[in-house]
């Protein structure tokens, strides 16, 4: 997804002005004239100015025919653009079920999906997405200690 | 105790052996896939090593990086096709090469070379650190801060080819330190009354997702257009590597040298290192126009190079905790969290550290010849996991290793929106390194920078009084006139051309 460099400098004049205008927000020490608002400020600067640049640029490119926003072809092949949003797809639904679900049958459950989705034959998808499931399962949990949701089977494990 | 037989000691722990050889089969594997880089195999080791100890944990990344860099010559001689961006410089001399029946000297002059090249890094490591880390105990607050702002200044100017949107990415990487409680006064800044972003904007899984999960979404488009690989036989690699040493010694040498340094300069890596010492070969070579017909020399000049990188990377990264590229911004990170803040103080403190990591490149460039061989010759069964397969299982990795860092599902929302954003920015020509050494020495620079307004009461000048900060200083300056100089004059230029 290519954007005109003046829609990425205008985001960026938004984004810098955000930033400078809740830094007044940030307490002030008497005596100290140099607070925490003052980093973030030079930041919020510099960024303004990137932003103008970024603006004159993509208008002169405008000018020259360039579209605001060009999306890659693949964008209109269904598949492919499935494909791509499966990635952060499989990532948000980790994220809304992992609590209630548990690690092991959702993760077994995404990657199934994910390998059935991209071609794999369900005789090798199966085996692998549990196999894979089960040995991150024990490499985390069981030798890293990290407190991997257990969800259904909180009475099993 | 004398900290070196110490160091020994650390390293030559079974255990402690067993995770090296465990990494080098990791880096080995991720460089040879092509699409999977040595800095995502950096990203997805930190988890892993985040309960070791640290010897372990720095010894599983030098071994792992150092491998996965070689590993990327090996599709690229077979296939064309880079296991690394670091190899991309030279994948066409040698598949060119490959092609005229001379893989098997091709190969064996990459690994040969890759380990050599890695030893002369090594090399200048050990020799150049201490001593610049005795200098580096005299700085004060000024010259970090004119450090931290030169190297910035580096990453933007070498690493990328639009020093603007250098700039923007840099900046971006900055903006988001600020999240978290602000480290000269304590006061919560940007942080929405949110209990997880008090505790800042965790730099693993912004990596994680930078790095590795744009990657993936990158993957993900092109995985219809994989075609089936034919992975050519392979014979006697080490057959003629003696020769060409005797021929092309000079090349060795000037391509060591020259990887080593542009590996110390903060934000330029191992690719950018075989880039130049690639089209240095070309350029002093007695026959240029052998070049690009499946011509030795260029591969053994940037094969040596982008492995003495890898090490020349480290040298700033110990001695001022400024990374050299973004594998090294990774080991700060991993450095901070085992305790060990980088800094010439790391030298006098944990000096068995040191060594240990010293000892673990020189170990990790010796192990690359027998392993690289191993790994040459079971290329057809690597090449043949399918990414269909690889893609979700390293999806499923980057969701648990972003999960670890932060024990909540903070972590996994951190990676997404990096993972996106990064994907957004590559997209549209903004780097991501830039964001990330802004994030890494975010920090330190604005310590650094109010310590120092404090203590010249916001006096300008001061920044320039102390003799290295000065000079440091009015280099810096030199570099940002040069850039806008250099970008006044290409916008004079363009409405000309138009």
């Amino acid at each position: 997804m290519r954007v005109n460099d003046a829609v990425l400098g205008l985001a960026l004049l938004l984004l810098a002005g955000t930033m400078i205008w809740l830094t007044t927000y940030f307490p002030s020490f008497p005596g100290q004239d140099y607070g925490p608002e003052l980093f973030p400020r030079l930041l919020g600067g510099g960024l303004v100015l990137c932003g103008l640049l970024l603006v004159g640029r993509g208008l002169a490119a405008r000018r020259r025919g360039e579209a605001w926003v060009e999306l890659a072809p693949w964008w209109f092949r269904g598949g492919q653009a499935l494909s791509f949003l499966s990635m952060p797809l499989a990532v948000v639904a980790y994220l809304l079920f992992a609590e209630t679900l548990g690690f092991i049958p959702l993760a077994f459950a995404l990657l199934l999906a994910l390998f059935l989705w991209f071609g794999e034959r369900p005789v090798r998808a199966v085996p692998v997405a549990l196999v894979a499931t089960l040995v991150v399962h024990w490499f985390f949990s069981g030798m890293m200690r990290v407190p991997l949701p257990r969800g259904l089977l909180n009475d099993i494990l | 105790m004398d900290p070196i037989l110490t160091a020994f000691g650390l390293v030559f722990d079974p255990s402690v052996m067993l995770v090296i050889l465990g990494a080098a089969v990791f880096g080995m594997f991720v460089g040879a896939m092509p699409g999977l880089t040595a800095t995502m195999a950096t990203a997805l080791l930190v988890p892993v090593t985040f309960f070791m100890d640290p010897v372990p944990a720095l010894g599983a990344i030098v071994t792992a990086t150092a491998m996965a860099i070689f590993a990327g010559d090996i599709p690229a001689a077979m296939l064309r096709m880079p296991g690394t961006p670091a190899s991309a410089a030279y994948a066409d001399e040698s598949y060119l090469m490959a092609r005229k029946g001379q893989l098997d000297l091709n190969l064996g002059v990459n690994v040969v070379f890759s380990a050599l090249g890695g030893i002369v890094g090594v090399f200048f490591l050990v020799l150049c650190a201490p001593s610049l880390a005795e200098m580096a105990l005299n700085f004060s607050s000024f010259e970090y801060f004119w450090l931290a702002c030169l190297g910035l200044t580096c990453a933007v100017f070498i690493g990328t080819g639009d020093p603007l949107k250098g700039f923007v990415s840099l900046l971006l990487g900055l903006a988001i330190v600020c999240i978290g409680i602000d480290p000269a006064a304590g006061v919560p800044r940007f942080t929405f009354d949110n209990v997880d972003l008090m505790s800042g904007v965790n730099f693993i899984a912004v990596m994680i997702g930078a790095f590795a999960v744009s990657e993936l979404l990158r993957g993900a488009v092109d995985l219809h257009r994989q075609g089936h690989v034919i992975v050519p036989q392979v014979g006697n690699v080490f057959r003629g590597v003696g020769g060409v040493m005797r021929r092309y010694w000079l090349n060795f040498i000037r391509g060591s040298l020259m990887g080593t340094l542009i590996g110390a300069l903060p934000g330029a890596g191992a690719d950018i290192a075989a880039w130049v010492s690639y089209a240095m070969a070309k350029r002093f070579s007695r026959t240029p126009e052998k070049f690009g017909t499946g011509h030795v020399e260029g591969v053994v000049e940037a094969g040596a190079s982008n492995n003495s990188a890898v090490a020349g990377a480290w040298i700033p990264a110990l001695v001022f905790g400024i990374p050299g590229d973004s594998i090294t911004a990774i080991v700060i990170g991993v450095l901070y969290m085992k305790g060990m803040n980088p800094g010439p103080t790391v030298f006098t403190e944990n000096p068995q550290f040191i060594y240990a990591v010293f000892i673990i490149f020189i170990l990790a460039n010796i192990i690359m010849v027998p392993l690289g061989w191993a790994a040459i010759k079971s290329m057809k069964q690597v090449l043949r996991i399918p990414r269909t397969i690889l893609l979700p299982l390293i999806l499923l990795f980057c969701i648990v290793g972003a999960f670890a860092m932060t024990n909540s599902n903070y972590g996994i929302v951190l990676m997404l929106i990096f993972g996106v954003l990064g994907w957004f920015m590559e997209e549209n020509g903004v780097p991501v390194a830039p964001m990330i050494l802004g994030l890494v020495l975010g920090e330190m620079l604005e310590q650094n920078f109010m310590t120092s307004m404090i203590k010249s009461d916001g006096l300008w000048l001061a920044f320039f009084e102390r003799p290295i900060a000065g000079a440091l200083g009015a280099l810096t300056l030199l570099i940002w006139l040069l850039m806008l100089g250099r970008g006044a004059l290409t916008a004079l230029r363009r409405p000309a051309q138009a």
